[in-house]
C-alpha cells in the first residue's frame, strides 16, 4: 500500500487514464476476477465489465488488497481522534470492475443505501476503507468497509451530503446506469 | 463623510465575514447526521429485539441473525457513543447516563453473544428485556436532541438572519453614503464650474479694463522682461503689442541716462526684495518712446505674487501735456500776480509819492489865503483849494485801498466813546446839511458798556455814510443810530444805521454800490467828493475789522446804510493810549481851537518844502521856530536847549524820528519836552513804538494849520523822566522772534544753523568785549560801526530785543553820546545774557 497525494493532479490524471485505459483494455485486465476464497466482504453487481461469479463480482479481503491501495489519515464525526485508513479509491475498484454505469449505488449490511453519480464516485475523495490503523475493520465497528473521505483535509467533505455518503458496514454495490 | 463611508464598509466586510463562518459551521454541522443515527439506534435496539425475540420464539432456528443484528447494533451505539456530534450541539451532558447505560448493556451481552449458542440462548430472554429497557431511554434522547437540535437551528438561523439584517442594512447605509457622496461630488463640480464661469467673467472683465484703459498698462516679471502690453501704451510708446512683449524694459521705455540706475535697482530688489519705487504711489520720471523721444511720465507700479514669480503692473499716464500745461498756468499765474503787485506797488508808491507835493501844494494855498487878496485871486484861489483837497481826497482814498488790500491795515484797540465819537463825526457836518434843509439826530437806541475798537476806521465809515447821506437827500431827515445787538462774553455785536429820506437806490444798483469806482448815478456830478470809492473802502475797512455793511433802501423813499461790527467790552480802563490828534483826511469846517501860547518849537524834517510850509505855519500861530535839517542836528539842537514842542518827522535818512526821540529823552535840555511827530502814515500799529520812543503823539501829513493849532494848544502832559524810563525801556520787545527762528531752521539744515547761531554769539562777544575796551576812548564811527553790525547779526538772528538795544546804542554813537554809550553798555550785557539764556533753552 502506497499513501499518495489524493490532490495530485497528475495522480488524478493518471489514475483518470488508468481507469480509461482500464474501461478501454478491459479485456487485457482480467475479464474475469478468481473467486474469493475467504469471506466476501463486497459484492459487485450491474453495470459491470469484471465479474467473477454470474454477472457479479465478489471480492473477499485477499482480493481486495491485489487492488490499488491508498490510505489517509483523518478524525471524523463518529469517531474520537484520528485513525488512518487503508483500502481502494472508489474509483479504482470501478475501473478495475469496469463499471459504465451514471450512478453507483452503495448499500449497507443494515440495507442503509445511498446513490451517488458516477462523477462523485470517480472524485478524489471516496474510499473505500477496510484497514483502521492497518487491522481489519470488524462488524461491530463499522467493517467491513466504511466507505470514508478526508474530512479533516478537505473542508468540501465536512458536509451533512458528504456525512451521509460516508456509509459503513457496507457490503454491496451496484453500478445503474 | 469619508469617515462614514469607510465605517459602513468595514461593517459590512465585518459582518460579512462572519457569515461566512456561520455558513460554513452551518455546511460542516453534522445535525441531521446526530438525527439519523439517533434514530436509527432506536430502530437498530428494535430489530435487535425483534431478532432476539424470534430466537426465543423458535428454539431451534439458528443465532446467526441475532448475532448480526448485535454487532449492528453493537456498531451502531459506537458510533453514536464514540461521535463528536453531541459535543457539537452541546448535549454531552444530557447523553452521558444513556451513553453509561448503553456501554453496560454491551459489557454485559457482549460476552454472550461471543460465547456460546447455548449460553446465549439461556439469556436470551433476559437481553430481550435488558433491550426493551434501553428502548425506552433512547426514545427519550432521541426526543430531547430533537428538540436541543431544532432549538439550535432556530438560533442559527435567527442569527443568520440577524446577521443578513445588518449587512443588508450596513449595505444600505454604505449605499446611501455613496449616493450622498455622489451628491456631494455633482454639486462640488457644478460649483467647480461655477467658479470656472466665474474666473473666466473676471478675467475677461480684467482683459477689458486693462485693454481699454486709457493709461498704458505694462507688466513686467522679475527678469525685468515684458509680459503684457496694452493698447494705451501700444499707443503712447510707439510700440506694438507683438514688439513689446519678451523684451527687456531697460531697453525698451527707460531712457539712457536711467537705465544704470533702473538695472541697479532691479538687482537690488531681486537681491534685497526691497522695493523703492514699486508699491510707492506716483512717480514722475522721464521714458522714451520708440522715436527715441524722452517725454515726461507719471506712473504708479504695484506689484503682485503670481504663480511663476513676482510680477510688477505699471500704470502711466503721459503728462507731457499736462506738464506743459501746468508750467504755462504757472507761468501765467507768476506774470498775473506779478503784474498785479506791480500795479498795487505802483499805485501805493505814486499816491505816497503825490501826497508829498500836494502837502506842499494845500500848504501853500493856505499860506497864500493868509495874504490879502483881491477878489478875483480869492475866487481862484478857493477853487484851486478845492481842487487840490478833492485831489488829495482821490489820492487818500486810492492809498487806503491798496494799503487795505496789501493786508497792512491794522486795527486797533482803542477806547471807544461812542456818544463822543458820534457827536464828533456828526457836528461838522451839520451846516453841511442845513444848507439842504436836512435836519440830523442821533439816536443812541440801546445802553453802551465801555468798548474797544478803531474809532479813526469806524469814523471813517460812518462819516462816509452820513456824507452820502447827506449827498443824497434834500430836505429830509437823516438819522444816525447805534444799538447794541447782543453780547457774548465780551464780544459785543453793535449796529450802526445811518437812514435818511432821500431819493434812494434802485433795486438793481444796491448790490453794486459798494463796488470799486462804482457811482449809482453819474449825472449826479462830481458834486464834492465822489471816486465811487468811499463806499468800497467803507466795506473794506468793516470787513478788515470783522464786521460788514449793507444797504437797505425803496426808490424815491429813502436809504438805511448799515454797519455791523463785533466790539470789544473794556474790562478794564485801557492803558493811556496815544489816540490821534485830529483826523486829517477830511476837511473840516470847525472854528478854531483856543490859540496856545506862543511856545519853542523844533522843527526836524528832512524835506525842505515841508520845513518851510512848516515853519511858516507855525510862525504864523505865533510861535518860536527853530529848524533842523535831519535828525542829529534836531538831537544835538534839542539837547542844548530846552524847547516846548519838538515836531519830528518819522522818516529821515541817517537818523530816523525814532531814534532823535530817543536820543533826546536821553538826557539834554529837551529830555522832557512835548514830542510830536508828523508821519505820513496814520498806522496805529506804530502805538507801541510811539510810546517806546518817547514820543507823545503824532500828526499825519499833510498838516493843515488848524492840525497843527489843536495839537500844539492841546494839554497832553509833560513826560516826567520817570515815565520816560520805563517807556524807554520800552514794552519789551521779545528776547527771540520765534517766527524768525522757525523760518531760519527751515531754510538751513540744523547743523548750519547750529553753526550760525555760535557764530553769531562769538561776534556779538567780541564785540561787546571791544567796546568794552574801548568805550571812553574809541571814535564814535568806529563804535558806532560796531553796534551796526551787532545790530544787524542781532536782527538777522531774530533777537528783537537785543537789536533794538543795538540799534539805540549806534544812534547815540551817531549823536556823540558816550555818556549814554557808557551807561546803556551794562543794560545791554544784561539783555544780552538773557537772550543767549533763550536761545540755549530753545536748541
Amino acid at each position: 500500500m502506497w499513501t499518495a497525494s489524493l490532490f495530485d493532479r497528475n495522480a488524478v490524471l493518471g489514475a483518470t487514464l488508468a481507469m480509461a485505459s482500464a474501461v478501454v483494455s478491459a479485456p487485457t485486465l482480467a475479464e474475469t476476477m478468481p473467486v474469493p476464497k475467504g469471506e466476501v466482504i463486497l459484492t459487485m453487481s450491474g453495470a459491470i465489465g469484471t465479474t467473477n461469479g454470474d454477472g457479479v463480482l465478489t471480492l473477499d479481503a485477499e482480493l481486495f488488497a491485489t487492488l490499488p491501495q491508498h490510505s489517509f489519515t483523518t478524525g471524523t464525526i463518529w469517531t474520537e481522534g484520528t485513525a488512518t485508513y487503508t483500502g481502494v479509491l472508489l474509483r479504482d475498484l470501478l475501473a478495475a470492475a469496469g463499471a459504465t454505469g451514471a450512478t453507483v449505488k452503495l448499500t449497507a449490511l443494515n440495507d442503509y443505501q445511498i446513490e451517488m453519480p458516477a462523477a462523485d464516485a470517480l472524485g478524489d475523495g471516496p474510499l473505500l476503507a477496510n484497514l483502521s490503523d492497518g487491522q481489519p475493520m470488524p462488524l461491530r465497528d463499522k467493517g467491513p468497509i466504511w466507505l470514508i473521505y478526508p474530512y479533516d483535509t478537505v473542508a468540501g467533505f465536512r458536509t451533512e451530503q458528504t456525512y451521509a455518503r460516508s456509509i459503513w458496514q457496507l457490503n454491496r454495490i451496484e453500478v445503474a446506469d | 463623510m469619508g469617515f462614514a463611508i469607510s465605517l459602513a464598509l468595514g461593517a459590512v466586510l465585518v459582518l460579512s465575514w462572519q457569515l461566512r463562518g456561520e455558513l460554513r459551521n452551518l455546511q460542516e454541522e453534522p445535525v441531521d447526521s446526530l438525527q439519523w443515527n439517533v434514530t436509527q439506534l432506536e430502530l437498530d435496539a428494535v430489530r435487535l429485539e425483534a431478532a432476539m425475540s424470534l430466537a426465543v420464539a423458535q428454539p431451534g432456528a439458528g443465532l446467526t441473525e441475532v448475532r448480526k443484528r448485535f454487532d449492528l447494533f453493537f456498531n451502531r451505539v459506537g458510533t453514536v457513543a464514540q461521535g463528536t456530534m453531541f459535543a457539537q450541539l452541546g448535549l454531552l451532558e444530557t447523553v452521558r447516563p444513556l451513553k453509561a447505560r448503553m456501554q453496560d448493556f454491551l459489557d454485559r451481552t457482549t460476552p454472550l453473544i461471543d460465547g456460546p449458542d447455548a449460553d446465549l440462548r439461556a439469556f436470551l430472554p433476559q437481553i430481550v428485556a435488558l433491550v426493551g429497557a434501553l428502548r425506552q431511554d433512547m426514545r427519550i434522547m432521541s426526543i430531547q436532541v430533537i428538540d436541543t437540535s431544532a432549538a439550535l437551528q432556530d438560533n442559527r438561523r435567527a442569527g443568520l438572519a440577524e446577521i443578513l439584517q445588518m449587512i443588508a442594512i450596513a449595505s444600505v447605509a454604505l449605499i446611501v453614503l455613496l449616493l450622498a457622496l455622489l451628491a456631494l461630488v455633482l454639486g462640488l463640480n457644478r460649483q467647480a464650474v461655477r467658479r470656472a464661469a466665474e474666473v473666466q467673467r473676471i478675467t475677461s472683465r480684467l482683459e477689458a479694463t486693462v485693454g481699454t484703459s486709457l493709461d498704458g498698462v505694462v507688466v513686467a516679471g522679475m527678469d525685468g522682461l515684458v509680459i503684457d502690453f496694452n493698447a494705451a501704451a501700444e499707443r503712447i510708446f510707439g510700440y506694438s503689442r507683438a514688439e513689446a512683449i519678451g523684451q527687456s524694459l531697460g531697453t525698451l521705455i527707460v531712457p539712457a541716462h536711467h537705465k544704470s540706475a533702473h538695472e541697479a535697482g532691479m538687482a537690488r530688489m531681486k537681491a534685497t526684495g526691497v522695493k523703492h519705487m514699486v508699491d510707492a504711489g506716483r512717480i514722475r520720471i522721464s521714458a522714451v518712446r520708440k522715436t527715441g523721444e524722452e517725454f515726461p511720465v507719471e506712473l504708479s507700479i504695484a506689484s503682485n505674487e503670481g504663480p511663476e514669480g513676482m510680477i510688477f503692473i505699471a500704470y502711466l499716464r503721459d503728462i507731457s501735456d499736462a506738464r506743459q500745461a501746468e508750467a504755462a498756468l504757472v507761468a501765467a499765474r507768476d506774470e498775473a500776480q506779478a503784474a498785479e503787485a506791480t500795479k498795487t506797488n505802483f499805485i501805493a508808491v505814486m499816491s505816497h509819492e503825490m501826497r508829498t507835493p500836494l502837502n506842499g501844494v494845500i500848504a501853500a494855498l493856505e499860506i497864500i489865503g493868509r495874504t490879502t487878496l483881491d477878489a478875483k485871486q480869492t475866487r481862484f484861489l478857493g477853487l484851486a483849494r478845492n481842487s487840490s483837497k478833492q485831489l488829495l481826497r482821490h489820492v487818500n482814498d486810492v492809498l487806503d485801498i491798496s494799503r487795505i488790500d496789501a493786508g497792512f491795515l491794522a486795527v486797533a484797540e482803542d477806547r471807544l466813546d461812542l456818544p463822543a465819537l458820534l457827536a464828533t463825526l456828526v457836528d461838522p457836518l451839520r451846516p453841511t446839511a442845513s444848507q439842504k434843509n436836512t435836519q440830523v439826530e442821533v439816536r443812541l437806541l440801546s445802553e453802551f458798556p465801555p468798548l474797544r475798537g478803531d474809532p479813526f476806521r469806524l469814523g471813517q465809515i460812518l462819516q462816509n455814510f452820513i456824507s452820502n447821506a447827506i449827498k443824497f437827500t434834500d430836505g429830509g431827515t437823516i438819522t444816525i443810530e447805534a444799538e447794541v445787538q447782543q453780547i457774548t462774553g465780551d464780544q459785543a455785536e453793535i449796529e450802526f444805521r445811518v437812514i435818511d429820506t432821500g431819493i434812494g437806490i434802485d433795486e438793481a444798483d444796491q448790490a453794486r454800490i459798494f463796488d470799486d469806482f462804482v457811482m449809482v448815478d453819474p449825472s449826479y456830478g462830481r458834486t464834492g467828493e465822489g471816486t465811487g470809492l468811499g463806499l468800497a473802502i467803507s466795506r473794506r475797512l468793516a470787513r478788515a475789522m470783522g464786521g460788514e455793511v449793507g444797504v437797505e433802501s425803496v426808490w424815491g423813499e429813502g436809504s438805511c446804510f448799515w454797519l455791523r461790527l463785533p466790539l470789544k467790552v473794556a474790562g478794564e480802563v485801557a492803558k493811556a493810549r496815544l489816540a490821534p490828534v485830529v483826523d486829517v483826511s477830511q476837511p473840516k469846517s470847525a472854528p478854531l481851537a483856543n490859540a496856545a501860547p506862543a511856545l519853542d518849537v523844533l522843527v526836524v524834517e528832512d524835506n525842505e518844502t515841508n520845513r518851510i510850509v512848516l515853519e511858516e505855519m507855525l510862525r504864523h500861530l505865533g510861535h518860536r521856530v527853530t529848524l533842523a535839517v535831519d535828525g542829529s542836528e534836531g538831537v544835538v539842537l534839542a539837547r542844548a536847549r530846552r524847547f516846548d514842542v519838538i515836531l519830528m518827522d518819522l522818516s529821515m535818512p541817517l537818523t530816523d524820528g525814532w531814534t532823535a526821540a530817543i536820543l533826546i529823552r536821553t538826557n539834554g535840555a529837551s529830555a522832557r519836552s512835548r514830542i510830536i511827530a508828523v508821519t505820513a502814515h496814520a498806522r496805529p500799529d506804530q502805538m507801541d513804538r510811539f510810546a517806546e520812543s518817547g514820543i507823545d503823539s503824532w500828526l499825519t501829513k499833510p498838516l493843515s494849520s488848524l492840525d497843527l493849532a489843536t495839537a500844539l494848544a492841546s494839554d497832553q502832559a509833560i513826560r516826567t523822566p520817570a515815565e520816560v524810563a520805563p517807556q524807554l525801556a520800552g514794552r519789551a520787545a521779545p528776547l527771540l522772534d520765534t517766527n524768525r527762528l522757525e523760518e531760519l531752521t527751515k531754510i538751513a539744515d540744523p547743523q548750519a544753523f547750529d553753526r550760525l547761531l555760535a557764530q553769531f554769539q562769538a561776534r556779538i562777544d567780541s564785540i561787546l568785549d571791544s567796546i568794552d575796551a574801548g568805550a571812553s576812548t574809541e571814535p564814535m564811527a568806529d563804535l558806532a560801526a560796531m553796534y551796526h553790525e551787532a545790530a544787524g547779526a542781532a536782527a538777522v538772528i531774530g533777537a528783537p530785543q537785543l537789536h533794538k538795544r543795538l540799534a539805540g546804542m549806534e544812534a547815540a554813537c551817531h549823536g556823540s553820546d558816550r555818556a549814554a554809550i557808557l551807561m546803556g553798555q551794562s543794560d545791554l550785557r544784561h539783555i544780552w545774557r538773557e537772550t543767549c539764556k533763550a536761545l540755549a533753552q530753545r536748541a
